[in-house]
């Protein structure tokens, strides 16, 4: 089944995205220049607001002004206008991708707003140290972590090629709900981390420690809306992005990989990467066209899927070597890897289970970073119809001799028992 | 003006008749207005609702039959259903007994060759007070074939009214026992027939009555033993004859060729334990032939060595093959059916499904009373009469009898099958008393001078007449009965309920329906609903939606998947109804209304049958019950009950609503309890829609949270 999402997608990606940017003071939209600028390049239409600006509101008579909302505003204690954690969690439930960056003295607000998604910001004053993960700035609370790229979640989709570039970050530690499947580490904490006020004397255990704790983390929801909530606001501001990296074993980088990952993981997160979508399903016998009203066992099907991914705001044809299809009754009966074609059409051929039922053709392709394909196409398998087994089968044969023999046999009986004449009679007469 | 005259005419033309044709006359008289009655009282329920079908299984069959009148034999034959049993699919074609259906869809074809327009409903909602009006009929040839005409007459009458015959008959109760009893009393009054005359062409009748029988209803098992067990007896009380002979061994074999041709009974006469009785008495009509046979040559000495030798040997041997083929596993052990016909708690003990449904439980004293008055008196007085007068067919009767009224108290749906034997017999009691003392009244006129002498039968003539009043008397307390009866126990369509409010007007409470054609609107055209199996058949049926379970009981594990689900926590439940694609939840409520046989009342038996199998063992009866061993909802209840989902769909929201004057919030008026669970949410389900009366409650099952846990 097409999903509706998909629909949408579809629509963000061709007509002008529109975004909204919401700012504690307008001098972000300086700090944060690049990042910003990235956007506009790609064809967001950005409208940054205060964001207590009482004009706010996401939607207009029921319908989206905005596909992304971007929240740089941490310290904000109530949105302006119609805006709310509910209306944001409305705007995710309804489709739209948000990305929010928290800080150290992050509001509750915001930290409401993400314990909604599934991530857990640490307490108010708490940030992230790590005494041999910093840079060389570091005004030696060493909360200015170089946490190394090897910390960044495997996927290319999510924050681009990998090198050796360490992430510049400032602010608080994420704690992700442990219960929720979705939400995914984009970046964890190096395990020499902690997150904890600076300034205070450590009296008890912190809440994150180590590869636990995340500095950025993404959520893609069922209905494949993408959030990611990051704990520091500078970790995508121009001065990171540009600044180099100097770690405490004198590893020394021009350029910090900040740049680099915001640029991926926005593309990302506004479903610029990682889109598939499925265009038809189609499947019938084989060497035929179209489907029946309903299968028989074991006879011989085809399953064929077209499946699109969204490049650089086009749709081409998708082509991977482990997308599988399941024939499904409650339990998996066929499970089959399909092969691609170079126009993104996956297709399989086989056999109908001996098992009659109703089934469902079940394309499932979770892959991290991309969009959920998911489609189900349910088909009923019905048993043989009386015409439809065999007639005569070989192991019979005597069971068919001796019924004609026996019928034939007190055919001739009955006629001699019945036209026979007792000699006797005869001689009588 | 003209009607003076004609009555003049009939008068005199009814003088001029012989006795022959009067009698004639009468009978006809007689039994045309006895089919007339049994048709008629039949039709208390459609002149008080409409015509509408009852129950559940009738809207199954109902939906079978449409669909086989609108697309032909063949395809009712093929036909995969999957709405039903989702996603496993049911063969109807396979799987059920077509006799009803043919005839049905035959009659309505017939109809409306002759442009009679009828629509398939009416004529479903008709035919089973049709058949007994014919069953009268047979009933009376029947019994005319043992007693006499008399007899027939009497029994004809009372099978007309009787109770336990109209329960499962009344105009909309279109389930299969409604023709089955008129094809099980075909076969009989066949088979005696062939006994009587020994000829191929009864035989042949009978085989065909039988087949016929057999492709209506799964009771045909019953008559199958029946017929050798009369055999048999035939063979001990030294009654054999070439009669009997040819009737049977014409009758078991086309019979069972014909009864195989049935796709749901295929292959069983051949090789389950039920049908091997008939097997057992074929093989030993021939030997029973062979021997006589042989007799008939030799002398008898002779024959008396022969015959001890073979006896011996045949025994030896017999007894070691089924040793041996025992031991191997080639011969089946006894069936559950079985066993609990013998051990009425056998079945309960073991198979929950099967006690689950209450037409299987034992019979209670009273309903003997309730279903046959005075025949539960008449039957021995008629068995008397035929153990006085003892012939091939009153042996026939009295086996018929006497085991019926074993098997009628062990099932309570048996009592089908006890009612036309009890009629048949109390008709035979009835005229033979009737007939004797009537003569008395008669003779004494004529013969007063030989009373004199006659000093037992002081008073003949008054005791005689007293006796004929007193009967009367009974015959008509008899009709009352059964007519209320009838009017009051046995026409109420259970899709539509009604109930006597404070000034005695009638209510109706219409919700069955309401929710039905809710779910028919307002959901999508694959939505797939889950419910107890109870209501499966009606929700295939009128609201046309997919559903897991239905009264075709027939996957026991399915079932018991649904039962789990109702009787665990909503976080367990929201598993198992995800992996069945759960979309609505349908439950039935009775607390508001008082309408007692709701799923609260039916709730136990879900949690047995969700505990009967593998992947439900983790759900235990006693866990459902308060720690002294009672099943409550209120305070006291068991607390996993109280959060059982079935708990949950049932009283949510019913916390806040007034039922009763001076009563608490949520006072459930079928368990009289103010219930323990009051303010809860649901978490996996939302309600969706709640029928006027809170008889029907549905759920939607809500998607996974869009945004994780």
């Amino acid at each position: 089944m097409l999903r509706p999402v998909l629909l949408s997608v579809l629509v963000a990606a061709t007509a002008a995205t529109n975004t909204l940017v919401l700012v504690d003071t307008l001098a972000t939209r300086e700090t944060h220049s690049i990042f910003l600028k990235s956007l506009q390049e790609r064809g967001h239409e950005l409208s940054v607001k205060a964001a207590d600006d009482p004009s706010l509101q996401l939607s207009r008579y029921g319908e989206y002004l905005y596909q992304n909302l971007v929240i740089l505003a941490p310290g904000v204690e109530e949105f302006g206008g119609a805006l709310s954690v509910e209306t944001i969690v409305e705007f995710i439930d309804g489709g739209g991708n948000v990305l929010v960056a928290g800080s150290r003295d992050a509001a509750d607000l915001i930290r409401e707003l993400v314990t909604e998604v599934g991530v857990e910001m640490d307490e108010e004053g708490a940030a992230v140290i790590d005494h041999l993960h910093y840079d060389a700035n570091d005004d030696g609370q060493h909360t200015l972590i170089a946490a190394p790229s090897s910390g960044l979640i495997d996927s290319e989709v999510m924050v681009g090629s990998k090198d050796a570039t360490p992430l510049l970050y400032r602010g608080t530690g994420l704690i992700t709900d442990a219960e929720n499947p979705l939400v995914l580490p984009v970046l964890r904490a190096p395990s020499t981390a902690y997150c904890y006020n600076p300034t205070q004397p450590i009296t008890d255990y912190p809440h994150a420690t180590g590869q636990n704790m995340l500095l950025v983390a993404a959520l893609q929801a069922r209905n494949n809306a993408r959030v990611v909530v990051s704990g520091s606001l500078e970790f995508f501001s121009d001065a990171f992005i540009m600044a180099s990296v100097q770690t405490p074993q004198n590893e020394r980088h021009e350029k910090s990989g900040n740049g680099k990952v915001v640029e991926a993981l926005s593309r990302w997160v506004f479903m610029e990467e990682g889109v598939l979508r499925v265009v038809s399903v189609d499947h019938h016998l084989v060497g035929q066209k179209q489907p029946p009203i309903a299968y028989t066992i074991k006879q011989d099907v085809e399953y064929k899927i077209k499946v699109e991914r969204l490049v650089e705001g086009e749709w081409k044809p998708f082509i991977a070597k482990d997308l599988q299809m399941e024939f499904v009754r409650i339990d998996p009966f066929v499970r089959l890897t399909m092969t691609p074609s170079s126009e993104g059409v996956f297709s399989v051929k086989f056999k109908v289970p001996d098992v009659y039922g109703v089934y469902q053709f079940k394309v499932e392709y979770n892959r991290v970073g991309f969009t959920r394909l998911f489609s189900t196409t349910q088909v009923s398998v019905r048993p043989f119809t009386h015409l439809e087994y065999e007639r005569f089968i070989e192991c019979a044969y005597p069971y068919y001799a001796s019924a004609f023999s026996m019928m034939i046999g007190v055919f001739l009986f009955s006629l001699v028992f019945l036209h026979h004449k007792e000699p006797q009679k005869t001689k009588g007469d | 003006m003209m009607s003076a005259p004609v009555l003049n005419y009939r008068t005199r033309g009814w003088m001029r008749m012989s006795v022959e044709k009067q009698d004639t006359l009468l009978k006809m008289a007689v039994l045309s207005l006895a089919a007339v009655l049994s048709f008629s009282c039949r039709l208390f329920s459609v002149l008080r609702f409409e015509s509408v079908i009852h129950e559940f299984d009738p809207y199954f069959n109902y939906r079978t039959t449409k669909f086989l009148a609108e697309e032909g034999f063949y395809n009712f034959h093929n036909w995969f259903d999957d709405r039903a049993w989702y996603p496993l699919g049911r063969i109807i074609g396979g799987t059920i007994y077509p006799g009803l259906m043919v005839t049905s869809a035959s009659i309505y074809h017939i109809l409306n060759w002759l442009n009679v327009s009828i629509d398939v409903r009416n004529v479903c909602v008709f035919l089973a007070p049709l058949f007994s009006s014919l069953t009268t009929l047979v009933t009376y040839h029947l019994a005319k074939e043992l007693k006499g005409p008399g007899a027939g007459l009497v029994a004809a009458v009372m099978i007309a009214i009787v109770p336990g015959y109209i329960s499962r008959s009344v105009a909309g109760s279109y389930d299969n026992e409604g023709i089955a009893i008129f094809c099980m009393l075909l076969t009989y009054y066949m088979w005696i027939k062939a006994v009587k005359t020994g000829t191929l062409f009864w035989s042949t009748m009978a085989a065909l009555a039988y087949f016929y029988m057999v492709s209506s209803w799964g009771g045909y098992v019953f008559l199958i033993n029946i017929i050798p067990l009369h055999v048999l007896t035939l063979m001990v009380t030294g009654r054999f004859s070439h009669r009997v002979y040819v009737a049977y061994s014409t009758l078991y074999v086309i019979g069972t060729i014909l009864s195989m041709q049935i796709s749901f009974v295929g292959f069983q006469p051949v090789s389950t334990s039920e049908h091997m009785g008939a097997f057992g008495v074929f093989g030993l009509c021939q030997i029973h032939a062979f021997v006589d046979y042989v007799r008939s040559r030799l002398n008898k000495v002779q024959f008396e060595v022969l015959f001890r030798a073979v006896i011996s040997t045949v025994a030896v041997t017999g007894v070691l093959v089924l040793v041996v083929l025992t031991a191997l596993g080639k011969i089946a052990p006894w069936t559950g059916r079985f066993y609990s016909l013998l051990d009425p708690s056998y079945a309960k003990n073991n198979i929950p499904i099967i006690a689950s449904v209450s037409e299987h439980q034992p019979t209670a004293w009273s309903s003997f009373y309730f279903d046959l008055q005075m025949l539960t008196f008449m039957f021995p007085v008629g068995l008397y009469f035929c153990f006085s007068s003892l012939t091939d067919e009153n042996i026939f009767i009295i086996l018929y009898g006497v085991l019926s009224i074993y098997f009628a108290g062990v099932m309570v749906r048996l009592m089908l099958v006890l009612a036309p034997v009890m009629c048949i017999l109390s008709g035979i009691a009835v005229s033979s008393m009737l007939t004797t003392y009537m003569k008395q009244i008669d003779e004494v006129k004529t013969e007063k001078k030989k009373a004199k002498f006659e000093g037992n039968y002081f008073m003949r003539s008054e005791i005689a007449t007293f006796f004929v009043c007193i009967m009367s008397v009974f015959l008509v307390m008899y009709t009352l009965h059964c007519t209320w009866v009838t009017s009051e126990a046995y026409s109420s369509p259970s899709i539509v309920l009604s109930a006597r409010g404070h000034d005695g007007s009638r209510i109706i409470f219409d919700d069955f329906r309401e929710a039905y054609y809710w779910l028919r609107h307002n959901t999508p055209e694959d939505a797939k609903v889950m419910s107890w199996w109870d209501y499966g058949y009606q929700i295939t049926a009128m609201a046309n939606r997919t559903i897991l379970v239905d009264n075709n009981t027939w996957n026991n594990t399915h079932i018991s998947r649904v039962g789990q689900a109702m009787a665990s926590t909503e976080d367990k439940a929201y598993e198992i109804m995800r992996e069945l694609d759960v979309d609505y939840v349908l439950v039935i409520f009775g607390g508001l209304t008082g309408y007692s046989s709701d799923d609260i009342n039916k709730f136990l038996w879900m949690v047995r049958i969700g505990g009967s199998t593998e992947k439900g063992t983790h759900i235990k009866e006693h866990d459902y019950y308060t720690p002294a061993g009672e099943f409550r909802v209120d305070k006291e209840g068991s607390p996993t009950l109280l959060n059982c989902l079935m708990y949950k769909m049932c009283y949510y929201r019913f916390g806040q609503v007034y039922t009763e004057g001076g009563k608490p919030p949520g006072y459930d008026r079928v368990r009289n309890v103010e219930i323990g669970n009051k303010d809860f949410e649901l978490d996996v389900l939302e309600e969706a829609y709640t029928t006027e009366h809170w008889i029907v409650r549905i759920y939607k099952v809500k998607d996974l949270p869009n945004r994780g846990a």
